[in-house]
């Protein structure tokens, strides 16, 4: 016991063990959900983001560069291809301001609310990346839009192929990027996102809750009927709940299984983003909810 | 004159802490990217616990540690701090000699590399972020990263090193003085 004594005596330990303790303690205040950043958090976020975007920008152009002209040859390819989909935008554009004016009037005789009107009335603003934490746990990204350009937490955040993250932590002018490759169905502070299949919408339902950084693959949960889902169906966030935008896409479905419990099948979801060699995102404003 | 070395040190190493968030994530190729995530800054900083003292390395480490928690803020802040700079002064606890020959700094490097990881990866699946088991995080990233550690420690070894007998002596004939 007294050796014991002697030990806390040294005053060495004793301040380790209060630097334990205490960093414990951050840690499990700054775990989870917070309402506001600090001001010390936001002006050294904002100052190091400032001088991350000189860096960032410059290299980000000159591998850009060497990619571009590696692929001088996939060029021709992919011109052919857009030219295909700008055909069927064209075609599509024409039954899609139809039925949107249908819409609009149907709302209109229905006596819809201003806010049930402009709940799915998205804009979309384009955020250049300042720097990446590819930490494999706790990966993130900062782009350059902050509360003073109205970012909120948990705004959805995409890149032209598909669905990338939602924000967690907004600054003045920038804010973090949770990549949904963090996301962990067994983490209570991690949210799923319901989704569906497009094309499909009122028949597939799903949670896409897990990822699988073994498979590189997200995991779809809770689909009653696999026979409504098959493979190679694009699947889009649903917005059912409210909180999340619907229409995004999320990926390709490569494989349907039996789920955990055996009552509801999982489908595994390959990734429609990249999830590297990060240019611009396109942060999605939802619309405000009046409470 | 000397302190201003002094100060430019930490300038670098702030300089290193920005390209480590902005430049190096391009010059990995794309199935790497998840897997190789060097902290050049702390290895710098393992140079600095080893040949000027154990007590600057445990406050730069807390400092850039923070730096990086705050910076890249996703679930949690103090997991770097915490394991930089609790690594850093454990291995400068041991290993501190103004000698250290180039073959004993390297595995220093190796083990603080080691070291790193793993107190992140165990931080992690304390706080339930993680639930691979820690062989994963093993073969997943902790050891390709000591590769690349190692690379960085030998490039910048000597340089670091003239710079850092130049601040240690200048201290020591000041104190005699």
């Amino acid at each position: 016991m007294l050796k014991l004594f002697k030990l806390l005596g040294n005053k060495r330990l004793f301040i380790l063990l209060m630097g334990l303790i205490l960093f414990i303690a951050i840690m499990g205040f700054t775990l989870g959900p917070r309402a506001n950043l600090s001001w010390p958090e936001k002006f050294v976020k904002d100052t190091v983001g400032f001088v991350q975007s000189i860096f960032y920008k410059p290299t980000s152009y000159i591998a850009g560069l060497i990619h571009d002209l590696s692929n001088l040859r996939a060029l021709q390819e992919e011109n052919e291809s857009l030219k295909i989909a700008l055909a069927h935008y064209t075609r599509d554009k024409a039954i899609y301001n139809r039925i949107e004016q249908e819409n609009a009037r149907l709302t209109d005789l229905l006596d819809f609310t201003e806010a049930q009107k402009n709940q799915y009335n998205y804009t979309y603003r384009i955020a250049q990346v300042v720097s990446v934490n590819n930490d494999p746990i706790n990966r993130t990204i900062k782009v350059n839009l902050g509360s003073k350009d109205g970012v909120k937490e948990g705004y959805a955040v995409i890149s032209a192929e598909g669905l990338v993250g939602t924000v967690s932590r907004v600054s003045n002018f920038t804010s973090t990027v949770k990549l949904l490759t963090t996301m962990d169905a067994k983490d209570p502070n991690s949210n799923g996102i319901s989704a569906t299949a497009q094309g499909k919408e009122n028949q597939v339902f799903g949670v896409v809750e897990t990822f699988d950084p073994d498979k590189g693959m997200f995991l779809m949960n809770k689909i009653d009927d696999p026979s409504t889902i098959a493979i190679d169906d694009t699947i889009v966030s649903s917005g059912v709940g409210g909180a999340f935008p619907r229409g995004m896409v999320i990926g390709k479905v490569k494989d349907i299984q039996v789920g955990e419990y055996g009552m509801t099948y999982t489908a595994y979801i390959e990734p429609a983003a990249s999830f590297m060699d990060w240019k611009e995102l396109i942060v999605v404003y939802t619309p405000e909810v009046l409470e | 004159m000397r302190n201003r070395r002094k100060h430019v040190l930490i300038l670098l190493l702030f300089v290193l802490f920005i390209v480590e968030g902005t430049v190096v994530p391009w010059l990995i190729p794309g199935a790497w990217q998840t897997r190789i995530v060097p902290h050049l800054s702390y290895i710098a900083i393992l140079f600095i616990t080893v040949y000027d003292n154990r007590h600057s390395g445990l406050v730069l480490g807390l400092l850039f540690g923070l730096l990086q928690d705050v910076v890249y803020y996703g679930s949690i802040i103090g997991a770097y701090s915490f394991a930089m700079g609790l690594s850093s002064y454990l291995l400068g606890l041991v290993f501190r000699s103004p000698r250290a020959p180039l073959p004993l700094m390297m595995i220093v490097v190796i083990i603080g590399s080691l070291l790193l990881d793993s107190i992140l990866f165990g931080t992690y699946s304390l706080f339930e972020l993680t639930h691979q088991p820690y062989t994963w995080a093993l073969m997943n990233h902790i050891i390709p990263n000591v590769f690349v550690h190692f690379v960085f420690a030998l490039a910048i070894y000597v340089p670091l090193r003239r710079q850092l007998e130049l601040i240690t002596k200048h201290r020591s004939s000041q104190s005699q003085a």
